[in-house]
This record gives structure tokens, C-alpha cells and sequence, in this order.
């Protein structure tokens, strides 16, 4: 392999791994959620932690 | 004349009126009326009658069958009338769900994942995988068959329909849910995998290795998850074993080295056997006095002068103490690695697993807890985080919620630990409902919990035995609530009035249910049952009914959607005014109260559950926006709340959240959880990750999490938030890096064992 193609390799097309909890239970992708938890997890507000 | 008839799928075979005569007897018998004369005679009639209504045409079997109805009638023949309708109902759904089950058949076996809803209903299923389709066939098939044959019709209805949804409907006709497994009475001498027999584990390793097969062997009685509520106190016999023999091992090492002499092992074995007669076993903390005693014997047998030998003494025991930590690390790190690439179940899904664990304040059970938070803190191999077991810290005021309780340090740890990996969840045994229940010194009456909520403590068949460990749930069913509101038009009473109906329409499927698992038998549970992990199936022999001690078990109702619920009665959900979250308390105690008289009236174990809606919302919500339209607040999102759960998109305060929530935690004693969602720098602050524990405990939630963001690049390493681009390397997703730059990073970053990603 030349330098140059090896250089273009280096992580293309590599993901984040962006890891959840849906019912409690950790998923690593979100690929195999159905589509109302998907839409779940997208709806989801953070909540601050001012009293 | 008729000569011939039309079959359902449209062939035309010769007509025969004995057919009729026979299928009408049949009717007859089944109802203990008419005899062969009154068959014929009613027959007879049929034919006329179809003659004078079709002529010469060839008429529909469906046609014939109504005249049969028909003529039943007329000749006063009611209850068999009765029993051939309701024969040609079964049979018509019996038809139609085989024509649905091969459509569903088809999706699975053509679609992609990504474009079928139905084949990622299970998140933990993958269904383009052979294996994992050929599993969601199966499930497709037991459905099926469960609902025309084992449902009654106002079950299998409202099912159908989205008032209710059956969890692991695939295995109704199977096994029950879940078990506490514990695992030191399954150690103790051994036990028998179903593939071979397994002895008493001797080292922290083995304690670990079969605390994993543990799981994976219930794993195949059962369909839902499997947890151990005593990781902590059954490892630290591992490390109590460990400890013993490294001790032994060092001290004879190091007399060795002294004396150089390889033959002592036999004399040192011979002091130490000595100390223990009198001191008790040697462990992390022996009793007062056997380090001196020990120093002594080894004099005794082997002549070294005390002072000498009280060094050697001290240097094996700090010598073996690192090695077990270093073992149990080991030990730790392997349980949590098997449980994360282990398969089971026709190798398509990794066992649903959890261990609860925080009590033990024994130095050996400080160790196991200790160690298997730095193994999830760790990760796997490449820094990845760890999907399974679900791990839960137990919390309790004088053990280690305070300063100064003697595993307050892990406590601590174990906050630092869940906000980089998700876990540990929290249990709190000082809620009042736990509390209840708890006796100090005897961890099984701790509440610990499994997969993602169940809970069992209290038991109504036998209250002497109002513990968590060897019991589970046996069957649970949900309710629409949102459904109820919708169909009542907030006409209050109106709903409580369908809410009633619903409870017990739920409870008799419940029951119907129970039959046929209590009809099992102990080897149909090779593991469960035949090693006893159920409780007082011990005290059954293999083809002895399982009805009795399934009694210890709990049938759960649950529900979706109260803040929908809340909505489409009144206009507002329990976040938005007070007065709508004296409304909720007031329906979920409604239910409560349901549960708890069914309990005392069948003398079992009726819970409320909090239902985690996997799988269902979507589908609740989808028929009821097609029945109801898009109602705003309750059918306007794709997915009904989970259970009691403040909105998801519902703008609130953490504390708020959790002071709305807590309440309904005592309310359902089947299970429950709360979450916080932080956002990921709010995680990494471990002192405000650790007070809104402390919010969750002093405001008597039972079961709760904490949410944020865990992201990583496989190409870096770097776990944290990551937004557009990685914090560490710089690239975006998808993108790629210089040789140059990786250089840079690999020096800069030498901890980082692999970069992975790049062959
Ligand atoms: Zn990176």
C-alpha cells in the first residue's frame, strides 16, 4: 500500500459509537431501535441541576 | 339441486350433505344435546334452505355455515348453535393469523432491518442475522398459535386491538420471566449446568466464571432477564478462598527463602492449621491475635525466632492481599467481558444480565465491589463501554450513603464510576417500602432489582419469606391507560369505571396464564427448577408440578402513558399542576389497591409495574392516533410516556423530576425507575452527580439512573461527549486522520492500549 492510501484510510469511515439507555438497557448503536424510541430518545430535554 | 360448493379459496368440489350432518353432530356433542336423527333433520334443513336461496349456483362455504347457525336455532338447538359459532370464530382466527404470520414471516425473511420497525422491536435482537431472524420467526409463530388457541376471545381482542399488551407474548405457552439468582445456595457443593457437573468453585476466577454460567444456564429457562442480587456477598467467598491459599502459597515462599529449604510447604500448611483451630480461618482480617499465634507455631515447627518470623508472617500477608486484589481485578474484569460477548438463546442475543451489589462491608466484599467498578470503569478492550450485566448499587444509610459508614468510599467511587459508564443504577433500601422489609444481617431481604426494574420483596402466598433472592416474575401485561382516557371523553368516572374492567380483564390473563406454567413440570426448568434456584424447588422431585412454588413468584400489571392519561382527562399532564399530580396518585393507587386486594383474595403475589415501554408505546400510540386523531399533549408524538415518567420533552429541573416522580415508586411494588438526563459536563462533576443520588434517596425513589451522553471514537480512544468533531483527534465522523497525527497521538496518549479502526 502506497503512503498516501494509507493515509486516506485512517479512520474513513469510522462512526462515533454514541452509546444510550432505552429501557434501561444500553445500546451501542441506534440502528436497532424501533422508530418510536428513536424518536424517544430525540425528544429527550436535559434537566438542570439548578435548586 | 346443489351439486357442488365454493371453498374458502375458491376451488368448487362436489357438494355432500353427510359432511354438513357430521360437522353439525360434532357441534351436538360438544354441547350434550340432539342425536344423529336431530343432525340429519337439521341437515336436511340446511339443504332446503340453501336451495331456495342459491338455486343452481354452487354456494360459498361461508354461506353454508350461516344456514347451519341458522337451522341450529330454528330447532331450538341454542347452546349447540352457541358452541358452532363460537367453533367457526376460533377457526376463522386460527386462519387469519396464518395468513398474517406468513406475511410477517416474509418481512423477516426479506426486509432489511433499517427499513422494518417490526425486526428491531427487540433492540437486543439482530434480526439480520440468520440466527437472529430464525429467533424472530419462531416468535412470530409461538404468537401466533398463543393468540387463536390459548387466548380467550376477549383477551386475545383486546390484545389485538392495543388495550393491553402481553409482554413476551412469544413464550406464553412456555416459561415466566425472571429470576433473583443466588448464587451462594446454587455454589454450595456444586451444581449440574445441564451439560455436565460443576464443582464448588475454589478461587475468585472460578467464583467469577460460574457466576457467568449461572446466568447463561437460567438464561435458557427463562425469558427475560437474569440478575444476582448478591454479587458482592457471594464473590467475596472467592476472595475469602483466594486470600487463603495465596497466603499459604506466600508464607511458604518466603520460610522457604529464610531457611533455604524448598521441602517447608508441609510445615507451613501444619503452623497454619494450627492458628486456625483456635483463631478461626485465616482471611483479609483474621481474628485478634493469629498473626502472633502463627508466629508461635512456625517457631514451634519450624524453629525461626519470633521476630524473624513475625516479619515473614506480615510480608506473606501483604504479599497475598495484593495478589487477591490483583485476582479479583482479574476475576472481574472476565465476568464482565463474558457477559458482554456471551451468546445464548440460538446465539442471537447476548443474556440480559444484572448484578446488584454496595452492602457487603466485609474487607473480602469491599474487594469484589471495589474491583468490579474499576472493571466497568475500565471497559472493554479498547476502552469500549460496557453494555452488560446492568449493575446496581444498593444504598443504605449506615453502610455507606453517609461519611463515615463503613463503604462510603465505594459509594463515592461508584458515582465517579457512573458518570463516565452509565452504571452503576441506584437501589434504595431506606424508601420506606424497601425498608420495610430489610433485617439487618440478612441480605436477602435487601430489595435489589433485575433487568431494567423488576422488584420482588413482599410475598402474600407466604409471608414468612418476604425476600428478593430466588423469586421473580412470572408473567407481566400492560394496560393502554391513555386508551381508557381517550374512549371516555374526560368523563372522569366514566374512566375509572373502564379502568376497573380493564384490572380485571388483565388479572383473569393473568391467571389463564399462571395455568399454564404452574401445569409444567420441574425438568421442563432443567436449571431453574432442577438445581433449585427457584425458590423451595429444592423440595421437588423432577416430575412434580411447579404450581405451588411458582406461587412465590409475582403476576404484574403495568401501564404506559400517565402523563397522556392525564392529558386526554383533564388538559394537563402531573408536571404541568399539582392538582393533576393528586390525579395521578389517585389512578395509579387505584391500581395499586386493585393489586393488593387481588393478592389477598387469591392469596398471590398481583403487582403493579411501571412499565419500561419497550416495543409498546409505539404501537399504542400509532392505533389510537388512527383511532382518535392527533390529539395534542397525547397523541401528537410518535410514543406514549413510559409509565409514570415526567414527559420526556418536558422541560423540568432535575430535583423537580424527581420529587414529581417519587411517589409513584411506592405505589408500584413491581418495579420501577427514574431517570435524570444530564448533559455531559454536568456528568463529569461527580459532586453534582453524587447529590442528585442523594435527591433520589432522600426523596424515596426506589430504583433510579443518571443519562448523559457517552460517546466514543474508535479511532482515538477518546471517551466523552463528542459533538461534530472529537476533542481528542479532531476528526469528524466518518472522517479520516494523517499517519502524521496518529503518530502524535499515540505518543501523546501511551495508555491507550490499541487504536482500533485502522488495519
Ligand atoms: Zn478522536
Amino acid at each position: 500500500m502506497t503512503v498516501e492510501s494509507k493515509q486516506n484510510k485512517l479512520g474513513a469511515g469510522v462512526g462515533f459509537e454514541r452509546i444510550r439507555r432505552i429501557t434501561g438497557y444500553l445500546v451501542g448503536t441506534m440502528d436497532k431501535w424501533n422508530d418510536a424510541k428513536k424518536a424517544e430518545e430525540r425528544d429527550r430535554v436535559k434537566h438542570s441541576i439548578a435548586k | 339441486m346443489i351439486q357442488m360448493i365454493i371453498k374458502r379459496d375458491g376451488r368448487i368440489v362436489p357438494y355432500d350433505r353427510e359432511k354438513i350432518a357430521l360437522a353439525v353432530l360434532r357441534a351436538m356433542k360438544a354441547s350434550g344435546e340432539g342425536t344423529v336423527a336431530d343432525a340429519a333433520r337439521v341437515a336436511e334443513a340446511v339443504e332446503s334452505a340453501l336451495e331456495s336461496r342459491c338455486g343452481a349456483e354452487p354456494p360459498q362455504i361461508e354461506v353454508i355455515q350461516d344456514m347451519v347457525e341458522q337451522e341450529l336455532m330454528h330447532h331450538e338447538f341454542t347452546n349447540t348453535a352457541k358452541s358452532y359459532i363460537i367453533y367457526r370464530a376460533t377457526r376463522t382466527r386460527a386462519r387469519e393469523s396464518r395468513t398474517t404470520l406468513m406475511k410477517t414471516i416474509d418481512e423477516i425473511a426479506s426486509k432489511d432491518a433499517k427499513l422494518s420497525d417490526l425486526k428491531r422491536e427487540n433492540g437486543n435482537i439482530d434480526g439480520d442475522t440468520a440466527m437472529g431472524a430464525m429467533l424472530q420467526i419462531g416468535a412470530a409463530g409461538a404468537k401466533a398459535y398463543n393468540e387463536a388457541y390459548l387466548l380467550r376471545p376477549e383477551h386475545a381482542k383486546a390484545q389485538r386491538e392495543g388495550d393491553i399488551h402481553i409482554h413476551d407474548f412469544d413464550f406464553y405457552a412456555l416459561t415466566t420471566t425472571c429470576t433473583q439468582i443466588d448464587i451462594i445456595r446454587l455454589f454450595k457443593d456444586g451444581f449440574s449446568t445441564g451439560h455436565g457437573f460443576l464443582r464448588e468453585p475454589q478461587s475468585i476466577q472460578s467464583y467469577a466464571a460460574l457466576a457467568a454460567i449461572a446466568i447463561q444456564s437460567n438464561q435458557n429457562d427463562q425469558h427475560g432477564g437474569q440478575s444476582i442480587p448478591n454479587f458482592d456477598y457471594g464473590m467475596a467467598l472467592g476472595v475469602a478462598k483466594t486470600f487463603r491459599s495465596q497466603f499459604r502459597k506466600k508464607l511458604t515462599d518466603v520460610v522457604a527463602d529464610h531457611l533455604d529449604d524448598d521441602e517447608v510447604e508441609a510445615q507451613v500448611a501444619k503452623a497454619i492449621e494450627m492458628t486456625e483451630v483456635s483463631f478461626g480461618q485465616n482471611a483479609l482480617e483474621p481474628a485478634e491475635g493469629f498473626d502472633g499465634a502463627l508466629t508461635r507455631h512456625l517457631y514451634e515447627v519450624l524453629g525461626i525466632e519470633s521476630d524473624v518470623a513475625a516479619h515473614l508472617v506480615a510480608r506473606a500477608r501483604r504479599r497475598a492481599e495484593t495478589q487477591t486484589e490483583r485476582d479479583t481485578y482479574q476475576a472481574m474484569e472476565g465476568f464482565v467481558h463474558n457477559l458482554n460477548t456471551m451468546h445464548s438463546r440460538a446465539g442471537a442475543q447476548t443474556p440480559f444480565s444484572s448484578i446488584n451489589y454496595g452492602t457487603d462491608t466485609t474487607p473480602e466484599g469491599r474487594m469484589v465491589i471495589r474491583n468490579v467498578l474499576l472493571a466497568l470503569d475500565a471497559g472493554l478492550g479498547h476502552g469500549e463501554t460496557c453494555i452488560f450485566p446492568i449493575h446496581i448499587f444498593k444504598v443504605k444509610e449506615g453502610v455507606n450513603y453517609n461519611e463515615g459508614d463503613p463503604n462510603y468510599d465505594l459509594f463515592r467511587l461508584s458515582c465517579k464510576v457512573s458518570a463516565k459508564r452509565l452504571f452503576p443504577n441506584y437501589v434504595f433500601l431506606d424508601s420506606p417500602y424497601n425498608l420495610k422489609y430489610y433485617v439487618p444481617g440478612r441480605p436477602e431481604t435487601e430489595v435489589a432489582t433485575m433487568g431494567c426494574r423488576t422488584r420482588v420483596l413482599g410475598n402474600v402466598y407466604d409471608p414468612t419469606q418476604e425476600i428478593s433472592y430466588s423469586r421473580g416474575n412470572l408473567s407481566f401485561t400492560s394496560i393502554n391507560l391513555p386508551r381508557l382516557a381517550l374512549e371516555s371523553k374526560g368523563d372522569e368516572a366514566l374512566f375509572l369505571k373502564k379502568l376497573d374492567d380493564m384490572l380485571e380483564l388483565v388479572a383473569q390473563q393473568l391467571l389463564d396464564r399462571f395455568e399454564i406454567q404452574a401445569k409444567k413440570r420441574v425438568y421442563n426448568y432443567p436449571f431453574l427448577m432442577g438445581q433449585g434456584v427457584w425458590l423451595d424447588s429444592d423440595k421437588l422431585g423432577p416430575y412434580d408440578e411447579v404450581r405451588e412454588v411458582l406461587k412465590h413468584g409475582t403476576l404484574s400489571i403495568g401501564f404506559i402513558g400517565l402523563a397522556e392519561t392525564l392529558t386526554a382527562l383533564y388538559g394537563k399532564n402531573h408536571a404541568e399542576d399539582p392538582a393533576m399530580q393528586e390525579k395521578g396518585l389517585e389512578i395509579i393507587g387505584r391500581m395499586r389497591k386493585f393489586c393488593d386486594d387481588k393478592s389477598q383474595e387469591m392469596k398471590m403475589n398481583f403487582t403493579l409495574l411501571a412499565t419500561p415501554a419497550e416495543g409498546l408505546s409505539g404501537r399504542f400510540t400509532r392505533l389510537d392516533r388512527q383511532r382518535y386523531g392527533r390529539i395534542p399533549g397525547v397523541t401528537d408524538r410518535e410514543y406514549y410516556t413510559n409509565s409514570f415518567h415526567v414527559p420526556v420533552w418536558y422541560p423540568i429541573g432535575a430535583y423537580e423530576k424527581i420529587h414529581i416522580e417519587a411517589p409513584y415508586h411506592a405505589l408500584c411494588n413491581a418495579g420501577h425507575i427514574s431517570y435524570v438526563e444530564l448533559d455531559g459536563d454536568t456528568a463529569k462533576n461527580v459532586e453534582a452527580f453524587e447529590q442528585i443520588v442523594r435527591c433520589m434517596h432522600d426523596e424515596g425513589i426506589g430504583y433510579g439512573s443518571i443519562n448523559h451522553p457517552v460517546d466514543r471514537d474508535p479511532i482515538c480512544g477518546y471517551v466523552g461527549v463528542i459533538g461534530d468533531t472529537c476533542p481528542r483527534c479532531g476528526r469528524r465522523e466518518g472522517e479520516a486522520i494523517s499517519e502524521e497525527r496518529m503518530q502524535e497521538l499515540i505518543k501523546k496518549f501511551p495508555q491507550i492500549k490499541a487504536f482500533v479502526g485502522i488495519e
